[in-house]
């Protein structure tokens, strides 16, 4: 029993219910037989992974669906051990070289080159070549992805990679380039409230369309997290109505209290009660960004119109420096400071004369 | 004891005076039975006591010239500062003279010298006195009666021993002793009193304490304002000086008392004219000697009124953390003028500082004080001159103010008095008092000289007789003082040659040598007793304090006058674990020839036949002696020699092993005084001409070390005869030994805001060194703490609120900073490793922040920085994440962070919640859901874990029995795994390929292979029939199966293990029946194995 976001996810192209006009043109470039190397990329929830794995099924039939996991172990220059896992069916390869941080290069030119110096041994499969599916392709160093540039070329007979991304932003233009770009928007709130009503009828729930559009909402077209909630709404009230509350998850209630805080005390102590919750949620593996953006999301409501646009500029600011620093504690911080001195200097009415 | 008595005076003057007047008057009472409480309680004062008393007793009666002089001085000088005003020119120019009066002529000498200053108080004195003869004969009956018959007693023993031995020594000791004392002396009779006084109350056997107290009364009464201080002492301001009597004892050396009484008293008599309490009478005497120009000067300092101490009752407890009020940079900082005054004005006179001073901060004006020869005392007693006051001083210290009247004054007030007092305290009564000291301390010093030159010279007359170091060397040399040819380093040809001329730690090298004394004894007796002082139980003694402080000289000095032959071994050995085992063996049991032969010319000397070992440097013994320290320790159990033990640090771990083994002796700084004599002597014997100010503030500068000072000197004579105040502190900062400072010290001092004061004259230089004194450590230690202080910044708002926006703009700005820092920090560390960024990393995310919000830090603790354990448990729980995201794989789609985000919450609902609330009957339900998504138990866990705010885990509490019905239960069943790990490692290059087919040795399972598979069953069949692979494997197959089960058994559970072997058994059995349901297909480029509990079957299936 697993959970609904699981069961019921789609498994070919035909059963997508969304975008049928990407699922149409895979569905042909999979029948090409000519197939190109891909990045997609989109929000997360969007359904590429499942468009992806739709794709090969269309490519390699239901053999590909045949996948487990291998784990290996590579060796560094420096004689580290790196374990890595590796997700895969006769046909095709998936990996997430990001798991290995900064040695990803070494994953990418060894596993790469032994998978595509080999050929596939299976006559009867329906393609010669091999697909690698590269997770987090966005989270490649630039060492590991101008491995791939030419990786991509040489071994093109045998061997097609499909990135996966949130953004093109972090992708080398060689490699840009190099791929065919497909683009998978996340899904509208309609499409979400379609879905969720086909699986709810599945499952034999009642039907609750205001419920369904509010959770649709809620999840900020992320079909994965509307999904989960819907679950999660109809796993804790027997009866549910327009009014049921949807729970938050952990750490989004954890951060809407951190804005409470904020907005209720403007002091140097207070900064120091915020950090310890910051320092909570971040080891407990919640990005530094997505607390950041979350963060400047529920202040938002809770302030003055004025100073919004003070706010906005000053989390991206910190967002960035969280990219290119390495204890996000830091800017985090910086940026709980610099809100509180902010909004406090409007509430005094002072200016608030900038400094940098 | 000569040795004894030296440093014990040179030590701490303050106590021979105790001795003398306290035997006196113990002794009558005692007969019976004080005797022996004398003997019997604390081995460290009592023994001492008795230990100097019988050896003046006993030198005296031999060598009446030597101590004349010196005697009578003590007393002429000591009866002067209290009693008698004229007698003290007098006694100033007289010191160098008389030479030649026995012990009661001296005696007399000194009462007569009281009568004559104070007839009035005759009848006191003289009963004093008598008494006093009384008792000094006792004593040395006392001592003579001792010596002969106990040898048991360790006290005792060693005095007989050194007494035999050494006589000689003594004799030079006590009379170098007397002359360091003279200066003191003057003090020393009031502190003696006081010292008297607490030594009996502590003590507390005495029934003579009443009798004491009288005796001092009535002096006292003499001078009234004496009196009163007498009392003030007794009674409120007692704690301090009780205190540091106390100390004095325990460490038997604290010198600084006794310092600072000398100048104090001296200086008290000039204040008292200005006192506006002092009775004209009563200080008419001691005014006299202030010329009515010194007068009129010391008038005219500007007085201040000190507020009046609050009143006593509020606050109870110590309020922690309140202490750094008056730490911080003075206010007005940079507005005091330095004033220039005429060198030594402040001779003879002393200074408290308290409170928070408005222009100069108090280091400042400490050194001002110093550097124009004035005494700075901690704490205000009865004989302060002024008191410096600022804001905020500590409510005892006003209340001393109050009591004894002192004069308090402002910074200005103390510029005034560096401008217009004349060179050398003019003429006044303290400067007066001071030269005289002066004059005495040069004579001493002389006299302590000429006997080292006449030491030399007899060592070398007998050709190195002594097999000390200093004799060795200067064998056959010897001649008198030209020192011209002579090529050792001053610390060797200073190095003391007897025990008198260690400076400090007298208790531990008294300790040290009747542990070695006893040593046979003890042997005997197997260390089963441990003696008087504990010792008698240790095979070895280990020595351990800061460098420069003499153990070492202290150790073979020991063994020397012991008659021991020292073996040593240090650092520059090596001294592992085998060689100190085997090496040792043969020093452990030997004697030393030494005690059987010797050169031409010189007599064999039986003592040598004993060994003593000394380690030196044991805390040396690094990586390449490996496991010496654990064998030494060994060895120290059952030596059958003495073994000595020299290390700086005892507390290091790796000294652990020799806890309970070894008799722990610390070693302390010697204070500046005990050092500055000896100094002293050196530097006439060098022709050198230093002020004593200049030589204290070479001791202080090196941290009391004394072979650093001694060096020093030795540095300074190749190049100028004289040394000023500021080269000797140019001297000491040059040669300044840089101690690494700890984090918290660091963040202490960068963010208490004394290097951000306008007045401070630290430059970014400074402060970028402060953060390379751990520049790992001290930005974050900064990040963490800097929202702790009270910046000095946000000081001069006008209100509250503008204060409160003024800290969160500097918050603010300092948080900044360190958000740049960290940019800095990535390109330091990161993939550019731009390591010249270090001094720009300071700046960012240490200094720069700190000069935002720098300021108080009272009531904020100063704490570790948190950083490093959040990111160690961030990365612990980022693994459980992995691995939780690693299992799932199979079944969902997201990335990790999409895992944690999305999934972990629903799943701690339908995990952890659903076994909190409905408890075990949810327990079916929970398992059917981890394993369809392949969570192990340990996923369940690190779930549980992973919750934060409203789902932390510490709020998830459930019932033990559900818990244990969960983890039976899971273990009952077994579980789907996704995979396997392989262990093979892949070389980074070479051999990469064709090594893929042989990973289809992970077998892998699938309970739900048929979940997965609903729709597409048959289709599945129809391909696995297709594929032309699935027969062929199954011959090679065999033996990598064979291995991958093996490999599965060890790595997974064992439940997978129990049930393999049935199964097999049955698999075989039952194989051709089983092949329907889900087949295991397997090729040769890779492997898609549905693992089940039926897996081990399925292998024999496919190998039919």
């Amino acid at each position: 029993m697993a959970l609904l976001v699981d069961k019921h996810r789609p498994r070919s192209l035909e059963a997508l219910s969304y975008h049928h006009t990407l699922s149409d043109r895979l569905r042909s470039l999979a029948q090409s037989g000519d197939f190109p190397h891909l990045l997609i990329y989109g929000p997360s929830g969007a359904g590429k992974k499942t468009r992806i794995t739709a794709t090969l099924r269309a490519l390699y039939g239901p053999g590909v669906e045949k996948i487990k996991i291998d784990s290996r172990v590579f060796q560094t220059t420096s004689n580290r051990k790196l374990e890595f896992n590796i997700v895969s069916s006769n046909y095709h390869l998936e990996i997430t070289p990001s798991d290995v941080g900064n040695y990803d290069r070494v994953v990418v030119q060894d596993l790469l080159k032994e998978v595509a110096q080999t050929q596939q041994v299976d006559l009867a499969a329906k393609q010669r070549f091999k697909v690698v599916v590269i997770n987090e392709a966005d989270h490649l160093t630039r060492d590991a992805q101008a491995a791939l540039r030419r990786t991509m070329e040489k071994y093109s007979p045998n061997l097609r990679l499909i990135l996966l991304a949130n953004s093109t932003s972090n992708i080398i233009a060689p490699i840009r380039s190099r791929t065919l770009l497909v683009r998978v928007a996340a899904p509208t709130e309609e499409e979400i409230c379609d879905v969720l009503k086909k699986v709810g009828k599945k499952e034999g729930y009642k039907e609750n369309a205001e419920l369904e559009k509010r959770i649709a909402k809620e999840s900020g077209r992320n079909l994965r997290r509307a999904l989960l909630m819907f679950e999660a709404v109809h796993a804790q009230n027997e009866q549910v109505n327009e009014k049921t509350p949807i729970p938050p998850p952990d750490w989004e209630a954890l951060i809407a209290q951190i804005a409470d805080d904020i907005i209720a005390e403007h002091t140097p102590a207070r900064i120091l009660q915020v950090r310890a919750k910051l320092y909570d949620l971040l080891t407990h593996c919640i990005p530094a960004t997505t607390i950041l953006k979350t963060l400047t999301f529920k202040l938002m409501p809770k302030i003055d119109d004025a100073l919004k646009s003070e706010v906005v500029k000053w989390s991206a600011f910190y967002e960035h420096r969280i990219r290119m620093g390495s204890k996000v504690i830091f800017h985090l911080e910086a940026f709980v400071a610099k809100f509180m001195r902010v909004s406090e200097a409007h509430l005094m009415g002072m200016d608030f004369d900038d400094d940098f | 004891m000569p040795s004894d008595i030296r440093s014990f005076f040179g030590g701490k003057p303050a106590a021979t005076p105790a001795v003398q007047e306290k035997k006196p008057e113990k002794a009558p009472a005692k007969k019976g039975r004080g005797r022996k409480v004398v003997e019997d309680s604390d081995e460290d004062e009592a023994p001492k006591v008795k230990k100097t008393a019988a050896k003046k007793a006993e030198k005296r009666a031999p060598t009446p010239e030597g101590e004349a002089t010196t005697t009578s001085d003590y007393f002429g000088s000591k009866n002067k500062p209290k009693r008698s005003e004229p007698t003290r020119p007098k006694t100033a120019g007289k010191p160098a003279a008389d030479s030649e009066p026995t012990v009661t002529p001296v005696k007399a000498n000194g009462r007569a010298s009281k009568a004559k200053g104070t007839p009035s108080k005759e009848t006191p004195s003289s009963r004093t006195s008598s008494r006093k003869k009384a008792t000094t004969s006792y004593a040395e009956l006392q001592g003579e009666d001792e010596f002969p018959d106990d040898d048991l007693d360790g006290a005792e023993d060693v005095f007989t021993a050194e007494f035999k031995d050494h006589r000689k020594d003594k004799k030079e000791a006590y009379k170098e002793d007397d002359d360091e004392d003279d200066e003191p002396v003057k003090p020393q009779r009031r502190s003696n009193g006081k010292g008297a006084q607490k030594k009996l109350k502590d003590d507390d056997y005495d029934p003579d304490g009443d009798v004491d107290m009288k005796e001092e009364n009535p002096e006292d009464d003499f001078v009234v304002p004496d009196e009163d201080e007498e009392i003030v002492e007794d009674k409120p301001a007692t704690k301090s000086k009780a205190a540091a009597s106390r100390k004095r004892k325990a460490q038997d050396l604290d010198e600084e008392e006794e310092e600072d009484e000398a100048p104090t008293k001296k200086t008290k008599k000039a204040a008292s004219p200005a006192k506006p309490k002092a009775p004209a009478k009563k200080a008419k005497k001691e005014d006299a000697q202030d010329s009515a120009a010194m007068q009129d000067i010391l008038a005219g300092v500007p007085l201040i009124r000190a507020p009046s101490p609050p009143p006593k009752t509020e606050q109870k407890g110590f309020k922690f953390g309140g202490q750094h009020g008056n730490s911080g940079p003075p206010p007005e900082a940079g507005s005091f003028e330095a004033p220039d005054g005429a060198e030594n004005c402040l001779a003879g006179l002393s200074f408290v500082f308290t409170g928070l001073l408005q222009k100069l901060s108090r280091d400042e004006g400490q050194a001002l004080v110093k550097r124009y020869g004035g005494k700075v005392m901690s704490a205000p007693s009865k004989n302060t001159s002024y008191v410096v006051l600022g804001a905020d001083a500590g409510p005892k210290k006003l209340e001393v103010i109050k009591k004894n009247g002192l004069k308090v004054i402002d910074e200005e007030g103390l510029a005034h008095l560096i401008r217009v007092l004349p060179a050398n305290g003019g003429d006044s009564a303290a400067a007066a008092k001071n030269a005289e000291k002066k004059a005495k301390e040069e004579e001493k010093i002389r006299e302590m000289a000429a006997e080292m030159e006449k030491q030399e010279r007899a060592i070398g007359g007998t050709g190195g007789a002594r097999a000390g170091k200093t004799a060795n060397v200067s064998g056959g040399k010897g001649k008198g003082k030209e020192n011209a040819p002579d090529t050792r380093l001053w610390t060797v040809k200073y190095a003391p040659s007897a025990m008198n001329q260690i400076c400090g730690n007298k208790t531990q090298v008294d300790k040290l040598q009747k542990w070695l004394h006893d040593f046979p004894k003890n042997q005997r007796t197997k260390f089963k007793m441990a003696g008087p002082n504990g010792s008698g139980n240790y095979r070895a003694v280990m020595i351990h304090g800061p460098p420069g402080i003499g153990k070492t000289t202290a150790a073979h000095l020991v063994a020397k006058m012991e008659g021991y032959d020292v073996v040593e071994s240090n650092a520059s050995d090596t001294r592992s674990k085998k060689l100190v085992e085997s090496g040792l063996k043969g020093v452990l049991s030997t004697t030393s020839l030494l005690g059987y032969f010797a050169g031409d010319n010189k007599e064999v000397e039986a003592g040598k036949k004993k060994l003593v070992l000394i380690m030196d440097e044991v805390d040396g013994m690094s990586a390449g002696d490996r496991g010496g320290v654990g064998a030494l320790a060994a060895v120290c159990k059952k030596s059958q020699i003495p073994m000595i033990l020299i290390c700086n640090d005892r507390k290091q771990p790796k000294m652990k092993p020799f806890d309970f083994v070894t008799y722990d002796l610390p070693f302390r700084r010697p204070t500046t005084d005990q050092i500055r004599a000896r100094i002293s002597t050196i530097l006439f014997r060098e022709g050198m001409k230093m002020p004593p100010n200049v030589v204290n503030a070479l001791i202080e500068g090196s941290g009391a070390d004394i072979r650093q000072v001694v060096n020093m000197i030795s540095t300074a004579k190749l190049d100028q005869e004289a040394m000023d105040f500021d080269q000797g502190k140019e001297m000491s900062k040059a040669w300044e030994k840089h101690t690494i400072l700890k984090p918290w010290d660091i963040t202490g001092k960068i963010l208490g805001g004394g290097m951000f004061a306008p007045s401070s004259k630290s430059t970014l230089n400074d402060k970028i060194e402060l953060y390379f004194n751990d520049h790992e450590f001290s930005p974050l230690m900064l990040q963490e703490n800097y929202l702790g202080t009270n910046p000095i910044l946000s000081n001069n708002a006008p209100n509250q609120k503008m204060k409160n926006l003024k800290a969160l703009e500097l918050a603010s700005k300092a948080a900044d900073s360190i958000s740049d820092g960290d940019l800095v920090d990535r390109m330091i560390h990161g993939s550019q490793q731009q390591w010249s960024l270090m001094p720009a990393h300071a700046v960012f995310s240490f200094v720069r922040p700190a000069s935002f919000v720098a300021g108080s830090m009272s009531g904020h603790q100063t704490r570790f920085t948190s950083w490093l354990g959040k990111n160690s448990s961030q990365g612990k729980l980022t693994r459980m994440v992995k691995e939780i995201q690693g299992h799932m794989r199979l079944r969902t789609s997201g990335d990790r962070h999409e895992v944690r985000q999305q999934y972990v919450p629903t799943l701690w609902k339908n995990l952890v919640q659903k076994l909190q609330v409905e408890g075990k009957e949810a327990v079916p339900e929970i398992i059917d859901l981890m394993d369809s998504y392949f969570l192990t138990k340990d996923d369940w866990d690190a779930i549980m874990e992973l919750g934060v705010g409203p789902m932390d885990m510490e709020n998830v509490k459930i019932e033990t029995q559900a818990k244990a019905t969960f983890t039976r239960m899971y273990n009952a069943a077994t579980h789907p795994l996704p995979f396997m790990k392989s262990s093979s490692v892949l070389a980074p290059k070479g051999k990469t390929t064709k090594e893929k087919p042989d990973l289809e040795e992970a077998i892998d399972e699938s309970d739900e292979g048929e979940a997965v598979d609903d729709k597409p069953d048959e289709e599945e069949d129809m391909d696995l029939s297709k594929d032309k692979y699935v027969a062929k494997p199954k011959k090679k197959k065999a033996p990598a199966k064979a291995k991958g089960k093996g490999k599965k058994a060890a790595e997974d559970e064992d439940e997978e293990d129990e049930e393999e072997k049935p199964k097999k058994a049955k698999g075989k059995a039952a194989a051709k029946g089983e092949t329907t349901g889900e087949r295991t297909l397997s090729s040769l480029t890779g492997v898609i194995v549905y693992m089940n509990i039926f897996a081990p079957d399925l292998f024999f299936i496919s190998l039919k």
